[in-house]
């Protein structure tokens, strides 16, 4: 952890501090600076742009409630993030991960901005990341995409460390061997690793 | 986990140092070290090139677009909205089991209450009687009389009729009878001396006077 991530954390414990006297300024700014993370955790699950919305309320509502009762065993992004994963998997089970936009409304709501390399890393990258387990894109997203180490990703994930070591070796060598291909190159390796 | 021939033990080093180098979370010397390394292995090269392609498309925001105001605004009326845990033992369903529960036990109780009471009416004395309860108490002035085997019934009805006696129980398994006095007005007393000297009676002793 350096030192940005220490006084983020510092700031995040304030807001929940707040949050459990009933401050709704606090959960607003909470709520503001973590929006755009778990959108783009939540896009790993599914692409549906309601069900994610429900999903980001539901863990500030549980945020909401259980704020006096965090205990700091953990930074308040990997605990926010847990809740995240946990309302996602009820939200998947529920709803179902497949899209219910087709490919025409898709480009429309392809940001203009998007560049065109954006757009084509952005392509490469979801092809690969359809070859893996749902919680092997979980891994690679909270490792590669958040920032947050093994330890962090296994208190989110509620599961032991060697599994999430396990879960991201087995992403990155399926990735390894499927990303040059998609990015037109012949993959050089075909090992299972280094 | 397998590992081609040509990997090194530098080569599995780099791959597990790759993420936490492009998370900046590695140490100066893991860093220097992993630099190093690329500088001499086009594989572990050509393998972060990669890896820092993935880093890069993973930082990219969300392509979906959800609305951080609305979405915040519906949070926000939730919280305004009576909690649903506590609205639910007032659900409608609710109400229906638990009336529906209590019915059924205030009918039980009922049934029972009729049955309790029926039976207490019936009462009377049960056909059987336990070992722990006490015999009958004896007819007054009754008498235990064993009669001969070879005495005929017409003697024995003859006997009694005369002694102005009935049979009140018997015969038991020994064959004895247990006689008491048809009125208050004969004696037992007398009964008995007139039984112990009739023929054809072996035995006559008051029940009373039975240890």
């Amino acid at each position: 952890m350096n030192d940005d991530d220490i006084d983020s954390d510092a700031t995040d414990r304030m807001l929940l501090q707040r949050m459990a006297a009933d401050d709704r300024v606090a959960l607003g700014i909470l709520y503001r600076s973590y929006h755009g993370r778990l959108c783009r955790f939540l896009t790993r699950l599914t692409r549906r742009a309601d069900v994610i919305e429900e999903v980001i309320n539901d863990c500030f509502w549980i945020a909401w409630q259980k704020a006096g009762s965090f205990h700091g065993d953990s930074r308040v992004s990997t605990w926010l993030m847990g809740i995240a994963y946990r309302c996602g998997l009820k939200a998947l089970r529920q709803h179902g991960d497949e899209p219910v936009e087709d490919d025409a409304r898709q480009e429309e709501r392809t940001p203009a901005h998007d560049l065109d390399e954006d757009r084509e890393l952005r392509d490469w990258l979801g092809k690969g990341l359809e070859r893996l387990s749902v919680d092997q894109r979980v891994v690679i997203e909270l490792v590669y995409g958040v920032g947050h180490s093994l330890d962090d990703v296994a208190v989110i994930m509620q599961c032991p460390v060697g599994t999430v070591k396990a879960r991201l070796f087995h992403a990155r060598v399926k990735l390894r061997n499927v990303l040059p291909a998609l990015a037109g190159e012949s993959p050089k390796r075909t090992g299972n690793a280094p | 986990m397998t590992f081609p021939m040509d990997s090194g033990k530098d080569c599995v080093r780099a791959w597990e140092t790759m993420p936490w180098f492009l998370q900046d979370n590695a140490t100066q010397e893991q860093g220097a070290w992993l630099e190093d390394h690329l500088a001499q292995c086009e594989s572990c090269r050509a393998e972060f090139a990669q890896q820092s392609r993935l880093r890069l498309a993973l930082s990219l925001p969300s392509d979906v677009p959800v609305d951080a105001d609305v979405g915040l605004g519906c949070l926000l009326a939730r919280l305004d909205m009576p909690d649903p845990q506590e609205l639910r033992p007032r659900s409608r369903s609710g109400n229906w089991l638990s009336r529906a529960l209590v019915a059924a036990v205030l009918v039980q109780a009922l049934g029972l209450g009729v049955l309790g009471v029926k039976l207490w009416s019936v009462g009377g004395t049960p056909s059987y009687r336990t070992l722990s309860q006490e015999t009958l108490p004896a007819a007054p002035g009754a008498i235990r009389v064993v009669p001969d085997a070879n005495m005929t019934l017409a003697d024995w009805n003859a006997l009694l009729h005369a002694l102005r006696l009935q049979v009140v129980s018997g015969p038991n398994d020994v064959g004895a009878y247990t006689v008491a006095p048809v009125s208050s007005a004969s004696t037992a007393q007398h009964a008995l001396q007139q039984l112990r000297t009739t023929r054809g009676i072996r035995l006559a002793e008051p029940v009373a006077a039975t240890p």
